[in-house]
Formats: structure tokens, C-alpha cells, sequence
């Protein structure tokens, strides 16, 4: 069947989310409740939808009887279409290989023929354990306007705890000359939310390098972003500036919700 | 911004009334697995429209039928999604008021309109049948900055038609100068409306009070003709196979056309791109016998094919015993067609039985008709 689309979503949500202790041990991170009446991964999906895009991957592998439970076939987000909507993803076996994803870049490598389906031009990677309201769609613009080969989306995090993050330096114009993954000693605040828009081509073309190179742990963060700068492409920083938080202890996952509750 | 898409399922009944006498236009079956509404579904479902509201008024039971909670078209949605706006009575009026006019129709629905959010509305009847990519015309409408678009075909030499169509004249950049009624080829005004309209949403709901104001009844002949050179409408010239079924034997040609035109066929069925949905009904395979011949027929699911069958279009369900000859017919869902009977040119509503040994024949130019549960 015909199913282009201008731009696929790829939601990485197998993550252990081990810093959350008790409450992932049975569950998978983005499973967690939230806010007396949702889970984490409402909030990337939800985006996903009021962004205009209907077609998401979501890649599971930890524990997912409780999220391939919840998110079913994505009715309740309006992501149950005919062509595209939502697609769980689990790792998988093929004629020659048995392997769990080893990284975030590995997981998106396994499933690309799930994107190339789509023949999208771009593809958002987005990750399964931030609550935060963001519309992705004025991202894409950002990532046409500049003509860019990858965006990450940044947000101001206080200085202290910059090197608990992946850091942009930039230039003026937003370009990205540097991408530091959890510096000892941070250069400025400007942290990666871990959301990227690649153009689909140097997606698949960094993938299949990253993939080539035995020394990589097939990270995003570490690997992929990294090697596009050093080739020299064109990395831009959209900073988001509205209400994100990272859920990965118990301690901001407690701070979240109490958010909800403060005046 | 987003688009409204409106569709009227019962303009035109009159000449269509065979097959219309307990169904909506809309709901007429076509082309062996579809519905007329299919079409104008689908290809606002394929141009990205999926706010879809079909304004009802007669007859309507089978239509409500065959969308249900309009699925198949991908329209079961949380937002937006499809609507079916049956007339509604009015506290203070003793009758309901059911229209019989678009103008008519629109008003009857103000309060939905005056509710928009989308800054576009298209407005298509069921009964021209094209497979369209609505978001060229919409691009084009924005580009123009129009009131109104229509989408045209271009009239040939000998077109001729018994109702008046609206025809229209532009200048080289589609900007619409006059607009006529016209029976025929008219070649002051060579642009022949398909009755598919994208309206600016102000343009729409400033009409409709003008309509009530002065008592309108008709969007042709009282909004869209009065003046229009000093309005901003535009005539999109639709350059692709359309295939009008505004009478019973338009519909039969239509059906027919099908089954000999391979072109017109990929042009509206074939566009793998931009299919044409349907309600899909779990019937089984259709069987071939031993001894069977079939030749250039739309045969769907869940047939038994015993006897001989061409140049026709039969629905679901539908058995040809063996030594029967079924030729240029349209059978309606689970039609019986007896041993060693022979069918020419004829349509035969759902559930109709013909008995062994009978001949029944009509001609080309007119087509023999047997209604809904007929035994023969």
C-alpha cells in the first residue's frame, strides 16, 4: 500500500529506566505513571499527534507487557489509521542475526525498513521518558529553514547540572560546532533533550557508518551526533523553552508531579 | 489551516429516481464494489480532509449503513472524523423542513457552519465520479486568494445534457468573467462545473446570511450567477476522466464504461497512490466453475459463476447458473440468475431472482430495470 509521508516518528521507549528502582522493575520507563491519570509516554505521543504527525514507530524492549498493553494500537491517540499511524517495534530475529537493540542509533538501524515504508524526507527521533508539551511541527519548519542535516531540540538547564547532559555549543546562528556528551567541565547550559530531526538520507547514511564501527556503542549522543559534526554537516540547536523534565530518578519523577500541584 | 469538507448525498434524486426510490444518491452502488459516495469520500480523505460532515435528507437508512463509524475511509477519529447531518425539526415548526436546494441544505446546517474553525470548505455532490487531488485545487483557490473555485471540465463539441449545467467563462488566469446555464457546448463559456467547490469559510457564512436576509434558495442561480464578475471565483480545469451520474443512464454508461475502458478505469479506480475506499464487507472468494466464460466484467466477492458473463459489473453475492448469459448488465448484490436464462442490458436491484428459462432484454439507450426483492 502507498504510504508516504513528509516526516515519520521513531520513539525510542525500551529503556530500563534502572534510576527509577522499583517502580521499573516490572514496567518499562515510558509505562510509568504520571500526574494521577497518565503514563511518560503520553507526552511524546500526544506531541506526535497535535504535531500532525501520524505515523510513529515505537521501540520497545524492556519489559513491554505492560506498555504493548497501554498502547495497543494507538486508538486512545487517535493513531490507529490505515496508512501509517503507530507500529510497536520489538527487536527481532532474521536469517542471520538475533540481537536486543545495543544502543539508541542500533535500534533506529534495525528498523529501517519500517522508515524507508514511509519514504519519508525526514524522520524525528524522539525518546519515551521526558514529560513535556512540544510542538514538533515548528521544529520541522526550523530544520527546513535552515536546510539543516540534523536539529536537536536543546532547553536551558541551570549550569550545575549541565554535565548530567549532553551540551551544544553553538554559533550565533544556531549552528552546533560542538556536542559534548556529559562534560566534566560544561562550556555553557544548552543541553540536548535527546530529540533529533535527521533528513531521512544522512539518517541512513550515518546509521550505516555508525553500524561499520566496531569501537561505537551505537549512541546517538555518543556516537552518531558526534561523527555528523566531524564530517562537517550542517547541525543546528532549536531551543525549546517551555516546561521539560527529565523523569529518570525518583526524585524528578517525584519533583514532576509535584509540579502538577504547584500554584 | 485545515479544511471542512461537505458532502450533499441526495442533490439530483429526481433524475436517478430508479435507483433512488428507498436510497440516497450517495448510497447508489457502483463499479461492482463501491458506493457514489466512495468517491467524493475518498478523495477528500486522500487529499488529507478528514473533517467530513454529509448532509442528509430522504431515504438515508443505507447510508448510515454503509459508513458506520466511517473506518474504512480511516475516519473514525477523535477530532474531526465523519458526521452524517440528517434534517433536524425544529421546536417551533410543526414540520421538519427538508431541503431540496444546496442553498437550501447549507442553511439547514448555519449554526455548524458558523462554527468553523478551518478557514476552507469544499463542497462536493456524489454524482460525478473522478478520482481528484482536492489539495491542488485548495492550493490553487489560496493562491488566488478566491472567494470561490470551481472545479470545471472543459465542454466538447456535441456534449449535450437535458438538465442545465453551469457553465462558465474565465479569463487566461481562471478568474471566472460570466457564468451561464447550459445544456450543451457553449463555447463563450467552455468551463463545465463538476459540482465540486472549494469555498472561502467568510465567504460561505457571509452568503448564508445574506441567503437568509433576502430568502435564497438556490447557491447557483441566487449567490454563484448574481454578478459574479465582481466576485473573486476561479475555474480549476480539471484535466482527467470524469464521469457525470446525474441519470440512470448516465449510471449505466458509467458502469459500462468500466468494464470496456481500461483507461478511464485506472483513471479513477486504478491511481494505486489515491484508492477508492470502501465499507469492506468479509465475503468469500467468488467461485469460477468448470465451464464458465467471463469476459470484460467487474465481478466482486462472493460470487458462483456457472454460466457466461461479459461486459458486466456484478456486486457481491451475485449466482449466474450454469448455462445462463448475463451481457452488458449491472446485478445489484445477491441477484439469482436461473439456469438458461439470458440477461441483456439489464439492471437489476439487490436481492432480485430471475428463474430458469427466462430471456428478459433491454436496449443500450434503454436500459431494462427490476426493482429491489423482484422474483421473476
Amino acid at each position: 500500500m502507498y504510504c508516504k509521508k513528509e516526516c515519520i516518528a521513531m520513539l525510542l521507549a525500551g529503556g530500563q529506566g534502572s534510576r527509577l528502582y522499583a517502580l521499573t522493575q516490572k514496567t518499562a520507563k515510558p509505562a510509568v505513571n504520571y500526574g494521577g491519570k497518565y503514563r511518560i509516554i503520553d507526552f511524546p505521543l500526544s506531541n506526535c499527534i497535535n504535531s500532525g504527525i501520524d505515523t510513529v514507530g515505537v521501540l520497545t524492549q524492556y519489559q513491554p507487557l505492560a506498555l504493548n498493553d497501554y498502547i495497543g494500537k494507538g486508538a486512545a491517540w487517535d493513531l490507529d489509521r490505515i496508512r501509517g499511524g503507530l507500529t510497536v517495534l520489538p527487536p527481532y530475529q532474521d536469517g542471520k542475526n538475533a540481537d536486543w537493540y545495543k544502543g539508541t542509533a542500533n535500534a533506529i538501524y534495525q528498523n529501517i525498513d519500517f522508515i524507508k515504508k514511509f519514504d519519508p524526507e525526514y524522520v524525528l527521533i524522539l525518546s519515551g521518558d521526558h514529560i513535556y508539551k512540544m510542538d514538533y511541527a515548528k521544529m520541522l519548519d526550523f530544520h527546513k529553514e535552515k536546510k539543516a542535516a540534523c536539529t536537536v531540540a536543546t532547553i536551558t538547564v541551570p549550569i550545575e547540572e549541565a554535565s548530567r547532559f549532553g551540551i551544544c555549543n553553538t554559533r550565533e546562528d544556531g549552528s552546533i560546532y560542538e556536542f559534548e556528551e556529559k562534560p566534566k567541565e560544561p562550556k555553557n547550559n544548552q543541553a540536548s533533550m535527546g530529540i533529533y530531526i535527521f533528513s531521512t538520507n544522512i539518517l541512513l547514511e550515518y546509521l550505516e557508518i555508525d553500524e561499520q564501527d566496531p569501537k561505537s556503542s551505537k549512541d546517538f549522543g555518543k556516537n552518531v551526533i558526534p561523527n555528523l559534526l566531524r564530517s562537517g554537516e550542517r547541525l543546528y540547536a532549536y531551543p525549546f523553552s517551555g516546561y521539560w523534565k527529565d523523569v529518570g530518578t525518583i526524585g524528578s519523577l517525584w519533583e514532576a508531579n509535584m509540579d502538577l500541584l504547584a500554584e | 489551516m485545515s479544511t471542512t469538507g461537505f458532502i450533499f448525498s441526495n442533490l439530483n434524486s429526481n433524475t436517478l429516481s430508479l435507483l433512488t426510490s428507498d436510497r440516497t444518491v450517495a448510497a447508489i452502488p457502483f463499479g461492482c464494489r463501491y458506493r457514489l459516495v466512495d468517491f467524493a469520500l475518498s478523495n477528500m480523505v486522500n487529499s488529507d480532509i478528514t473533517d467530513i460532515n454529509i448532509i442528509a435528507n430522504y431515504n438515508f437508512r443505507s447510508l448510515v449503513n454503509h459508513i458506520g463509524s466511517g473506518k474504512d475511509w480511516d475516519l473514525a477519529r477523535r477530532s474531526g472524523g465523519i458526521k452524517i447531518l440528517s434534517p433536524g425539526q425544529e421546536a417551533r415548526q410543526a414540520d421538519a423542513f427538508v431541503y431540496s436546494y444546496r442553498l437550501e441544505a447549507l442553511r439547514s446546517i448555519r449554526d455548524r457552519i458558523n462554527e468553523l474553525t478551518s478557514d476552507t470548505v469544499v463542497l462536493t455532490d456524489s454524482d460525478h465520479l473522478c478520482n481528484i487531488d482536492l489539495s491542488d485545487v485548495i492550493a490553487f483557490h489560496k493562491a488566488n486568494d478566491a472567494e470561490a473555485t470551481f472545479v470545471t471540465v472543459q465542454s466538447k463539441i456535441g456534449d449535450f445534457t437535458r438538465d442545465p449545467q453551469t457553465a462558465l467563462q474565465s479569463d487566461a488566469k481562471g478568474r471566472v468573467t460570466d457564468i451561464v446555464r447550459s445544456t450543451g457546448y457553449d463555447p463563450d463559456h467552455p468551463f463545465v462545473s463538476i459540482r465540486i467547490f472549494v469555498l472561502s469559510t467568510e465567504f460561505l457564512v457571509r452568503s448564508l446570511e445574506e441567503a437568509v436576509a433576502r430568502n435564497y434558495h438556490s447557491f447557483t442561480n441566487d449567490i454563484i450567477m448574481h454578478a459574479p464578475e465582481r466576485r473573486r471565483f476561479y475555474s480549476y480545469c480539471f484535466n482527467d476522466v470524469v464521469i457525470p451520474v446525474t441519470t440512470f443512464l448516465d449510471y449505466y454508461r458509467a458502469n459500462m464504461l468500466l468494464t470496456s475502458d481500461a483507461a478511464a478505469r485506472n483513471a479513477i479506480l486504478g491511481k494505486w497512490e489515491r484508492p477508492i475506499y470502501t465499507r469492506v464487507h468479509n465475503s468469500p472468494p467468488t467461485v469460477y466453475h468448470d465451464g464458465c466464460s467471463v469476459k470484460d466484467s467487474l465481478i466482486a466477492d462472493g460470487c458462483l459463476i456457472e454460466g457466461t458473463v461479459e461486459n458486466s459489473v456484478l456486486f457481491r453475492g451475485v449466482k449466474v447458473s450454469r448455462g445462463a448469459v448475463v451481457k452488458n448488465s449491472i446485478l445489484f448484490g445477491d441477484t439469482y440468475v436461473g439456469a438458461n436464462s439470458s440477461l441483456n442490458c439489464i439492471v437489476s436491484d439487490k436481492n432480485v431472482v430471475i428463474s430458469d428459462d427466462q430471456t428478459l432484454s433491454g436496449a443500450g439507450s434503454t436500459p431494462f430495470y427490476i426493482a429491489k426483492n423482484k422474483r421473476i
